[in-house]
Formats: structure tokens, C-alpha cells, sequence
């Protein structure tokens, strides 16, 4: 320890962070600290001259550990590890003072603020000079990839993995693939049919050589981690009766779909009870049988859609079901060419004509003299038995708001565009490959935006509507996504492991496996016949419930050890 | 109480000429385009909306379909291509219909051939009825004097008996019109005091059309100005000076300056009118209904005529006169018969009568609006 060397780099960040705290006095009380070489500030720390500079420092002045304040450790962390690695340092001797998100953005006081940003640097001051050299592990990459779900996502993950080489697995639960889109008609905008689609696609799966397609599969077990998991699905024997089996995999995509809302919940409707109230998937049965017509077997004259029916509004589910605008649309459309002289209403809260040709669609709709009218989110349409005398079948009440009148709109067939819900078995599934869901059941991804196809499970991927509610192109771009994600990997042949994890000391374990119970991760395995808990680093994501749970004091997290951590609260309040 | 929609009232108004109202998407950029477009008549949106619906009742009460002038704004401004202008046009055919009680309005707009035939109809048995009537009593070869073919006398008693059906007609149609849109609406009730204290709104919207001059482009409201004006002027000149009109050959400047003066007017705004409706350079004009074509076509043959009349009159030529001014009224008697109560020329008695009823009604809805908030009265 006598020897150290610390450089310590404080950054401006323009005035992000120099407007409010005085950065050379920060320089001037890090260099009282012990160990501390050199300190500085910079305009801008992350630019390549900042970097630079770091580098210049550590090569001149041999510094071997060094502190960055600045920003928060998720925006630069990454960048000065590797400033460090081309200086010849192990990237793990850097430590980052969060004096930005933490200090000058929350804060208006100059001289708190000042005085907070100087105690910030100064803990990662007295932290550092504990950091332990670390490497990164790799391990061996499996190139086969399980895939859940045989719908539009899943057949198109499959062939992008299978047309590269790789081996795909997979596994259907009901007897056919195809999934939601098995039952439309025709697509929006342009009107192509569903099942010309998906025959091409069903087709190139099922002959393809990579592809073992399991049908009547479910997955029951999910061992191991990225790269190495072992998956046990149980499908059916020849003679019929359910047979485990076991696929060593690398990745796993889950696409596992949705299901339809039921709108027999909204009573306002009458669904079930009125006869001639169908769902959209009702009607796509008809539009597919080429006969729009009542439940007695009339041509309907009058045809009413009703939009939003279990999404967005407070009752059933606040969110918006993405399709079923479009698809409303494409009814108004078909309905139309079913039913010539049929008068088709378009009864919405908002009209969501985002996307690809949508806008030009909802003009054409327009065109064919589809009759829109407006309701307000929570105020429902009520649908009645029309009179005897009336030349209708029911009549629905709407609180028109375009026109702001109450009105009666006839009809004789109403088709409730049902919204899409996480299928009931989504808390299994998400149980079973360690993802998380969301308030709504849909499955996480691990970054909204920049990593929208990863989970927070390493090597578990999702696409299509298991996500979220999302269209065809959306499906198959994310399933497309994941595929590529997956390639990249395989192509490497190996996975490369964080350095920072936690270990246990199986001097030190007791066996009371608390720890098991515990990770979020299902990180931690219990070796019987040692009887000592152990973790899988690949699935460490060093959070740290385990270090603080044992009772043993058997566990160490790497790079957040008590003597670095108690280390940094004395220099918080030295 | 829920109002009935009736999807069916939008194909019904694409014979009047609403063909595109159904794309409209309720962006309300026609209203806030619209310069005459005032709480509480904002338009055109409103009434697409009740159009669109199929809301009867509610767009037989409506006047603002009379408050537009069709300068066409609205419809250059549609992101849809929806033309607002258009549907206020074809509403105000609709209106005409609906508020004739004969029904014959409402055969004219839906059938453009029942609209000839009726005009040819009528025109033989004008034609009929004065070669019938001048070869009985006078000689083909006399214009004037005792003998004359068609004495004025006898056609003075024809106009004003022709006068007393048309407006016979017109003011039931009127006061149909007024019950519609002022009488039964239970919502608003105007006084008659304030019927009285606003009567001279009638004749300033009839004779100035201010309102029309209020539209960004003025050349159409001049036109459209000195096209009414020239009408009326030329129907004052024959119920009350047709005397005076008939004498000749010598030209008799008191009076004829002003018949001429009439004749070019509508000569020259007919031809204009006409012009624009076949090229349909403007917006206003692109859409033109069978009855427009007809009312410009009647419109200058009687204007033609008419001057021809008073040319071989001046000339001498009695018995080409005669023949023309039976040709003349083969024009006449079927544009006012059929055109004045029944089609286009009713909107002369329409549109200045919805200014009032409108100006009467919003002075009423605002006079409530205030007592609710315990405002003081405008004075």
C-alpha cells in the first residue's frame, strides 16, 4: 500500500457540473488525502483529449489507481475502464465519484454542493486504494437455441438462427404453428392474407433442416446459464403419452404471445348475450369462411366496430392494444367487399394510425364511406335489442364527442375489437427462464429502448406480443432482432463474463442455503454432496442479497468487498 | 334524449352533391378558415359532423349552411380533401328541398331529367299558351297598338298573376323554413318585439350582401352582387314599368337605361359564372350541380332574348319581335315557375332570411348565456 499512486480527475462536464461546484476546490482538498499524485480538472473528462490526459498521467506519473468524478457510473464507467487498459492498468483500479446525477443536477447550493462533491471524491479515494486487480472469464458458447412459441415471431427467430447454421428447437404448446396470426383473414394496411403469409412461412419450418419442431410441447425446466442451459420439454411419444426430454441450448427466445381479451367483462356490451355482438376473432372466422352474416343467417346491413374494447380505459387495462385500430380499419374494408350496399361504423376513442401506410389506410377508410364516431375513454357505448318497428337489429348509444350529441347508432352485426392481454401461463413462463413482467403480466426487456429484445437474464431473449401488444412487422422485427443477438454470440463461440461476482468461501459455509432461496438471479446452487452452497458466476449479477443474508459471512461480492465498501463510508464522512 | 343516427342521409346527399363529406376527419381547420365562422355558428365542421351521422332533424334546423357564401377557403384548406364548401352547397340544395312542402324541389335535385322535362313541359305550354293567345285576338305582324300579337296589358296581368303564385309558394316555403329553424326550436325563443327592432336586416343582407364582401377574395361578391342586382332591377322594370318599357320604336331612355343597363349585368355575370363552372379553375366551381347548369342557362336566354326583343322592336320588325318574345317567354315563365319557388333562385328569399333568423337567435342565446352567469344585458 505505501507505494500507491492516485490520480484523481475531476471533470466539468461544460457547466453541468462546474456551475454548481467548485471543482478546483475539490482539487485542492484530494490532495491533502493520502496516496493522491496527481488531481486535475477538465472540461469535458470522457472526450479524447480528457482521456488522453488520464493516460498521459498514469504512463508519466505511474499511477496505479485512478478516480474519475464526474458522471454516473452507467454513462462513463465502461469508457474510463478502457482509458485505464490502454494506459497498461487493470481496468478494475478505477473508481468513479457520481459528482453530476448526484450533486450538481439535484443540488442549487454552491457550497453544499461543493462540499458533498468533495466528500464524494473523496470516499472513491479511499475506496480505490483497495480495488483488487480482476479479469474477465469466458466460457463456451452453445450454438442451439430453444425457441418458446411457434407463432409469427417464433417461425421467424427460427429461420434466421436455422438459414445461419444453428440448431433451433422449437416448442409449440398446441398442435399447430401459426399462432394469433393463424386466425386473421387478411392484414393491414395492404390487405395481403394472413394465410398466404404464414403457409410460406409454416412451410420453411417445418422442412428446414435446423429446425426440430416440437408440437404439443411445453417447456418444463430451464437449467444452467447463458450459453449452457439445459431445457427439459415435455412433448408427446408416438403412442401419445407425454415424454420428457432434454435439449442442451445456448439461448432461449421466448414468444409466447398474448391472448385475446374477454369481452363477455364488459356488460355494457352484451357479448354472449346479444347474439349478434361477435369479437374480432369471430368475425375473422367468418370474413375467412367468405360469409359476413347474423346469427340467423341474415346479411347484416348495418355493421358497427367498437374500439378499445378491454384497452385503455380504467376497468380492464390502461394500455393501448396496438393493432386493433388497424385491424377495425381492415374490417370497414372487408366488411364492405363482403356486404356491398352494408353501412359500416367505426365507433373509437382515438384513432392510432402510427406506422407504415397506416395514415394512407385510415383515409381510404375514410373513402369507402366508413362512418367514424368518437367516444370518450371509460364511457362505454351501450348496446340495446332495437325495437320492432326499428330497421335495425340493436342500436348502440354513444356520447358522440365530434358532435357532442347523444346518439343512437343502428346496427344488426357489432364486432368488439378485443384488446390483447399476457396469457394466463406468462408468470409461469416467466418463472421458469427468470425474466420479470411488468404490472400487466407482459415480459421485461432489459432496456427500453437501446436493448428492447434482451432480458435481464442472460441469454433469454423475448419477441412479439409477449412483450408487449405489437403488430405483425413489429413481431418479426424484434424476433428478427433476437435472432441476430443470438448469431453475434455464436459466432464469437464464447461469452465473456463480468469479473464482478460473488463467491463463497466453502471454508466458511454452513450449508444452511439461505442463499439459494434468496437470489433474484437463481445464481446460487447447492452442491449435496459437499453440502456447501455455490454461485454460477455466468448468472451472478452481483447484486449483492447474498453477501448481506450470510449468516456465515461466507460470501464476497468481487470489487464490493467490506474493506472497499467501509472504506468509501470513512471518506464520505472524513 | 339519444338522437338516431341514419347512415343512409350521406347517399342521399351525394345526389345533392356531397361526395366526399364521409373522408372529413374533424381536423376543424374549415372552421377556423372560415371568416364568417362566429360562435355560435361555427361551420362548416359542425354541419359535416350532423351529415356524416345522418342527424336529420338536427340539419333541418341548421342555418349555417346560409351563412356561407361558398368563397371556397375552407375546402383549399382541407387536409382530406373533404370539400366543406361543397357539402355546405349541397346542404343548402338539401334545405331548399326540404323546405318546400311540394316535394317538386326535392324531384328537381334527385333528377336532373325530371328537372328538363318539367322545364320543357312548362316552356311548350308558355309557348302554347301565347301563340294560342295572339293569333285569338291580335296579328302576328304587330308589336304594338291595338292589334298587337301580345298586348302589354295582358302580359302585365300574366306577370303579376305568375307574381302572386311564385310568391304565394315561396312564402310558404319561408315560413316552412321558419319553423324549422326558429319556430320549434324549444331551446330558443325569440320575441317578436325582436323580429320588428331587426326587420331592416332583411333588405341590407338582400341588397348589399355584406356578409359576401367579408370573404378574403371581393371579386366574387361584386360579381354575385351585380348579378342580383341586375335581377331585380329587371323585375321591378316589368311588374311596375312594362308600359313604359313596351312603347316604341323610339328608345325611351327614363326606363331603358336601366333595362339595359340590367340586361348587360346578367349577360355578363351569367357568362362569367358560366365560364368558371367549365373550367373549374376555382374551388367553388369544380362541382357543378344539374340545377346550377340549368339556372345559368335559363338565366341567359332570358337575358338574350330579352335584348334581342328590344332590338327588332326598335328595328321595326314586329313579327320577329313577336316570335322572339314568345321564345322569350318559353324561358321566362319556366325559370320563374320552377326556379324561383322549387331550385337555385329560392336562395335570394333563403339566405337573407337565415341572416335574420341567425342574427336573432345568437342575439337570444347570448342574452340567456349572460342571465345564467348574472352578467348585465348588452344595451
Amino acid at each position: 500500500m505505501e507505494d500507491l499512486k492516485i490520480g484523481v480527475f475531476i471533470c466539468n462536464c461544460g457547466t453541468n457540473i462546474a456551475k454548481v461546484v467548485d471543482c478546483d476546490a475539490i482539487v485542492d482538498s484530494v490532495e491533502r488525502l493520502p496516496y493522491v499524485t496527481v488531481a486535475r480538472t477538465y472540461k469535458y473528462m470522457c472526450s479524447d483529449p480528457g482521456q488522453d490526459m488520464i493516460q498521459a498521467d498514469i504512463e508519466e506519473h505511474g499511477l496505479d489507481r485512478v478516480v474519475v468524478a464526474a458522471c454516473s457510473p452507467r454513462m462513463h464507467e465502461p469508457t474510463f475502464r478502457k482509458t485505464l487498459q490502454k494506459a497498461g492498468l487493470n481496468p478494475y483500479f478505477l473508481e468513479m465519484a457520481n459528482i453530476r446525477e448526484q450533486c450538481s443536477w439535484v443540488h442549487d447550493d454552491p457550497v453544499a454542493a461543493t462540499e458533498k462533491a468533495a466528500a464524494l471524491t473523496a470516499a472513491a479515494v479511499l475506496r480505490v486504494a483497495h480495488h483488487e486487480a480482476l479479469e474477465r472469464r469466458s466460457v463456451d458458447m452453445c450454438p442451439n437455441t430453444l425457441i418458446m412459441g411457434g407463432g409469427i415471431a417464433g417461425m421467424s427467430a427460427a429461420l434466421d438462427l436455422a438459414d445461419a447454421g444453428n440448431r433451433v428447437y422449437l416448442a409449440e404448446r398446441s398442435d399447430h404453428l401459426g399462432g394469433n396470426v393463424a386466425r386473421a383473414d387478411l392484414t393491414a394496411p395492404y390487405l395481403d392474407s394472413a394465410r398466404d403469409m404464414l403457409t410460406e412461412r409454416v412451410t420453411r419450418v417445418v422442412e428446414h433442416p435446423n429446425i426440430d419442431v416440437l408440437l404439443e410441447s411445453q417447456v418444463r425446466k430451464v437449467d444452467g446459464f447463458v450459453g449452457n442451459f439445459q431445457t427439459t420439454i415435455r412433448g408427446k411419444a408416438d403412442d401419445g403419452a407425454p415424454t420428457d426430454s432434454v435439449y442442451d441450448v445456448g439461448s432461449i427466445i421466448v414468444c409466447t404471445g398474448y391472448k385475446e381479451f374477454d369481452a363477455s367483462r364488459i356488460t355494457h356490451y352484451g357479448y354472449g348475450k346479444l347474439p349478434n355482438v361477435v369479437t374480432s376473432f369471430e368475425l375473422e372466422k367468418m370474413l375467412r369462411a367468405g360469409r359476413v352474416t347474423t346469427k340467423e343467417g341474415r346479411v347484416p346491413q348495418y355493421v358497427a366496430i367498437i374500439h378499445c374494447v378491454g384497452s385503455r380505459n380504467l376497468e380492464f387495462h390502461a394500455y393501448c392494444s396496438r393493432v386493433c385500430c388497424m385491424t377495425a380499419l381492415k374490417y370497414a374494408h372487408e366488411v364492405k367487399s363482403a356486404v356491398p350496399g352494408a353501412y359500416v361504423s367505426d365507433i373509437y376513442i382515438d384513432m392510432h394510425a402510427f406506422g407504415k401506410g397506416m395514415e394512407d389506410f385510415y383515409r381510404r377508410s375514410s373513402e369507402i364511406k366508413t362512418l367514424f364516431l368518437m367516444y370518450e375513454k371509460n364511457d362505454y357505448p351501450v348496446i340495446r335489442k332495437a325495437d320492432a318497428t326499428d330497421d335495425c337489429d340493436m342500436l348502440i348509444e354513444v356520447n358522440e364527442t365530434l358532435s357532442g350529441e347523444t346518439i343512437e347508432m343502428p346496427a344488426d352485426l357489432v364486432v368488439l375489437m378485443v384488446g390483447m392481454e399476457a396469457r394466463e401461463d406468462s408468470e409461469e413462463v416467466a418463472h421458469l427462464v427468470n425474466i420479470s413482467r411488468d404490472k400487466d403480466g407482459w415480459f421485461i426487456e432489459s432496456h427500453p429502448k437501446l436493448d428492447p429484445v434482451a432480458t435481464t437474464t442472460d441469454g433469454v431473449y423475448i419477441a412479439g406480443a409477449c412483450q408487449a401488444p405489437k403488430d405483425i412487422p413489429d413481431s418479426v422485427a424484434q424476433a428478427r432482432a433476437a435472432a441476430a443477438r443470438i448469431l453475434a454470440r455464436t459466432a464469437r463461440g464464447k461469452i465473456e463474463i463480468d469479473a464482478v461476482f460473488a463467491e463463497v468461501d466453502e471454508e466458511k459455509c454452513s450449508g444452511c442455503r439461505m442463499c439459494n432461496e434468496l437470489c433474484p438471479y437463481v445464481a446460487i446452487e447447492f452442491d449435496p454432496e459437499k453440502r456447501r452452497s455455490h454461485v454460477i458466476s455466468a448468472l451472478c449479477k452481483a447484486c449483492g442479497a447474498c453477501v448481506a443474508a450470510c449468516p456465515s459471512g461466507a460470501i464476497t461480492a468481487r470489487h464490493f468487498t467490506d474493506k472497499q465498501i467501509f472504506s468509501e463510508i470513512e471518506g464520505v464522512l472524513a | 334524449m339519444a338522437i338516431r343516427a341514419n347512415p343512409k342521409l350521406i347517399t342521399e346527399l351525394e345526389i345533392y352533391g356531397a361526395q366526399d363529406v364521409s373522408k372529413c376527419y374533424h381536423c376543424g381547420n374549415c372552421s377556423a378558415t372560415c371568416p364568417f365562422s362566429k360562435e355560435p355558428y361555427i361551420f362548416p365542421r359542425r354541419s359535416m359532423r350532423s351529415l356524416q351521422m345522418g342527424l336529420e332533424a338536427k340539419l333541418e334546423s341548421d342555418l349555417e349552411p346560409w351563412l356561407c357564401y361558398y368563397c371556397g377557403e375552407c375546402s383549399v384548406e382541407c387536409p382530406r380533401d373533404a370539400e366543406p364548401g361543397e357539402t355546405m352547397m349541397s346542404l343548402r340544395r338539401w334545405l331548399t328541398a326540404r323546405y318546400d312542402f311540394t316535394g317538386i324541389s326535392r324531384l328537381f335535385y334527385l333528377s336532373w331529367k325530371a328537372e328538363l322535362l318539367a322545364v320543357i313541359i312548362v316552356a311548350l305550354i308558355a309557348g302554347a299558351g301565347f301563340l294560342l293567345y295572339g293569333f285569338s285576338q291580335g296579328n302576328i305582324t304587330q308589336y304594338n297598338g291595338p292589334d298587337a300579337f301580345l298586348p302589354a296589358s295582358s302580359i302585365h296581368i300574366f306577370d303579376w298573376t305568375l307574381a302572386a303564385v311564385l310568391l304565394a309558394l315561396l312564402l310558404t316555403n319561408c315560413a316552412r323554413m321558419w319553423w324549422f329553424t326558429v319556430g320549434r326550436d324549444t331551446k330558443v325563443h325569440v320575441p317578436l318585439s325582436a323580429y320588428v327592432r331587426k326587420i331592416y336586416l332583411l333588405p341590407t343582407h338582400f341588397f348589399t350582401q355584406m356578409r359576401y364582401a367579408r370573404c378574403e377574395q371581393k371579386r366574387p361578391w361584386a360579381i354575385h352582387l351585380v348579378l342580383m342586382l341586375s335581377y331585380v332591377t329587371m323585375l321591378i322594370l316589368i311588374m311596375f314599368f312594362l308600359a313604359p318599357m313596351w312603347s316604341g320604336p323610339a328608345v325611351k331612355w327614363s326606363v331603358h337605361v336601366f333595362g339595359l343597363a340590367a340586361t348587360a349585368g346578367l349577360l355578363v355575370t351569367t357568362i362569367i359564372f358560366l365560364r368558371k363552372r367549365l373550367k373549374k379553375s376555382e374551388v367553388q366551381y369544380q362541382h357543378s350541380h344539374e340545377t346550377d347548369w340549368m339556372f345559368l342557362v335559363l338565366l341567359i336566354v332570358v337575358a338574350a332574348t330579352g335584348l334581342v326583343q328590344f332590338t327588332l322592336h326598335r328595328l321595326g320588325l314586329g313579327t320577329a319581335a313577336n316570335i322572339n318574345y314568345v321564345i322569350h317567354m318559353m324561358a321566362v315563365v319556366p325559370m320563374l315557375l320552377l326556379e324561383v319557388p322549387f331550385s337555385k333562385w329560392s336562395h335570394m328569399a333563403y339566405r337573407p332570411l337565415a341572416m335574420y333568423f341567425a342574427d336573432l337567435k345568437a342575439e337570444e342565446m347570448v342574452s340567456k348565456a349572460r342571465e345564467a352567469v348574472g352578467a348585465p344585458q348588452a344595451a
